[in-house]
């Protein structure tokens, strides 16, 4: 906070740098992160960012908890919401995931990360066809975050496979940087 | 999201290294005690796998290998209070040299003694012990009935597969007793599914799992008298259920 007790948040500039950083992962992009977080330890996105790298790296306690952090700084970032809850699901941790999401439903109903919201639930308990219907509609829905579509639809695949259902389009091979695309060289929160 | 045989919409969406990672999270962060009984599944296999090498290759002094897994266990429990989930090693490895040092340690510690008295007559005193325990209302033959009916529930329970309820051998002891015996089994496991938590694990790892009183009290962080005492109300409640149902 600086001394009008606002948030200070990193500067556009700063935040175009870091992603950078991060897509052609040079192995530089965890340090300017710290950085950053030491001068911007408010700013969501930072967190949200330094969750991505960390899932990415295979550090998932720490993942949690900066993904946790974004959301707790920022209530209404909902991507940052969306992809802790679905961290959590990926953990096994299903019941967390839905508590987690359960903000995403002041969403407007069009949107796409109400759809996958609603297409996680289904699969969790076991709703295959419903599943696919609400994935493939947030797919539908979703032009933001094209390396999502790329995950859900995967899930779609996973699911068709175990209920005999049509799963549709077949997806390509899954990004790895999961989180990394999806947020944008601009970083809005929405 | 790698899933070799998945059928339930979880196991389409979990990934194996996160779950334990998360079971590491709410155990060390977030204090969810019962973490560290799934943490101690997962790894039991691999204390008992220990346990066995190192039986195999150890002289016969009279130790049972009931004793070389209750030492395996100790040194499991240990790695699990003391691995630190933020370095990156993976537990495994982390755990075998405590789980192979605890044993060893154990064996050098236990004299001629403990090891004729054997493993086994042990468990069964500590059994005896609890359900023996409590107050003596009614007469000697009464209280006589109900250890035996505790006990035989005991030997039910035990290494049955009932509680994993894993494809283990059949234990049936003939075509006649076989349907009796099924209802019996299937009282019982609905039984410990509806015991108290604590009660249920109590009876899981010691009558399916092996786990001496001492280990489940270290398990769940109580004393051993007060495992005793559990395992006592636990065995009094599948007794009523028994009777009731059956």
């Amino acid at each position: 906070m600086d001394e009008d007790g606002k948030m200070t948040m990193c500067g556009d500039e700063e935040m175009e740098q870091l992603v950078n950083a991060m897509q052609t992962g040079a192995g530089d992009e965890l340090a300017l992160m710290e950085r950053l977080l030491a001068a911007y330890p408010d700013d969501a996105r930072l967190h949200f960012l330094k969750g991505s790298v960390l899932a990415a790296a295979g550090r998932p306690i720490e993942a949690h908890a900066a993904l946790a952090r974004a959301v707790e700084l920022a209530p209404d970032f909902a991507i940052a919401r969306f992809q802790l809850g679905f961290f959590e699901l990926t953990s096994g941790e299903p019941a967390r995931a839905l508590a987690t999401w359960e903000p995403l439903d002041g969403l407007p109903d069009g949107h796409y990360l109400h759809h996958f919201v609603t297409g996680l639930r289904h699969l969790i308990h076991d709703r295959f066809p419903a599943a696919i219907a609400a994935l493939r509609a947030g797919i539908a829905a979703n032009t933001e975050n094209p390396p999502l579509n790329r995950d859900m639809q995967l899930l779609i695949d996973r699911s068709a496979e175990v209920s005999g259902e049509d799963g549709g389009q077949v997806a390509e091979t899954s990004a790895t940087s999961f989180f990394l695309d999806q947020f944008g060289a601009r970083g809005t929160t929405h | 999201m790698n899933r070799a045989a998945a059928t339930t919409g979880l196991d389409i969406v979990v990934e194996p290294a996160r779950v334990e990672a998360s079971l590491w999270r709410r155990l060390r962060f977030e204090s969810e005690l019962l973490c560290r009984e799934q943490l101690f599944n997962r790894y039991r296999d691999l204390a008992r796998a220990i346990a066995r090498r190192q039986a195999r290759s150890r002289p016969d002094r009279g130790v049972e290998i009931g004793d070389f897994e209750q030492f395996a266990y100790e040194g499991l429990l240990q790695a699990i209070d003391r691995y630190d989930p933020l370095r990156g090693a993976p537990f495994a490895a982390f755990a075998r040299r405590r789980i192979a040092g605890s044993i060893a340690d154990g064996a050098a510690r236990m004299n001629e003694i403990d090891a004729q008295y054997g493993y086994r007559r042990r468990v069964e005193q500590e059994r005896v012990r609890s359900l023996g325990a409590g107050e003596s209302d009614g007469n000697a033959l009464d209280q006589l009935s109900a250890m035996a009916a505790g006990l035989a529930i005991g030997l039910m329970l035990e290494g049955t597969g009932l509680i994993g309820g894993a494809d283990r051998t059949d234990h049936r002891p003939n075509a006649y007793d076989s349907l009796a015996w099924r209802e019996l089994q299937s009282i019982l496991v609905r039984a410990v599914g509806d015991l108290p938590e604590r009660e249920a694990v109590i009876i899981r790892q010691h009558y399916e799992n092996g786990l001496s009183f001492t280990r489940i009290a270290q398990l769940i962080g109580v004393t051993k008298g007060r495992v005793s005492q559990l395992h006592r109300a636990a065995v009094e409640r599948l007794r009523a259920r028994i009777a009731a149902d059956g």
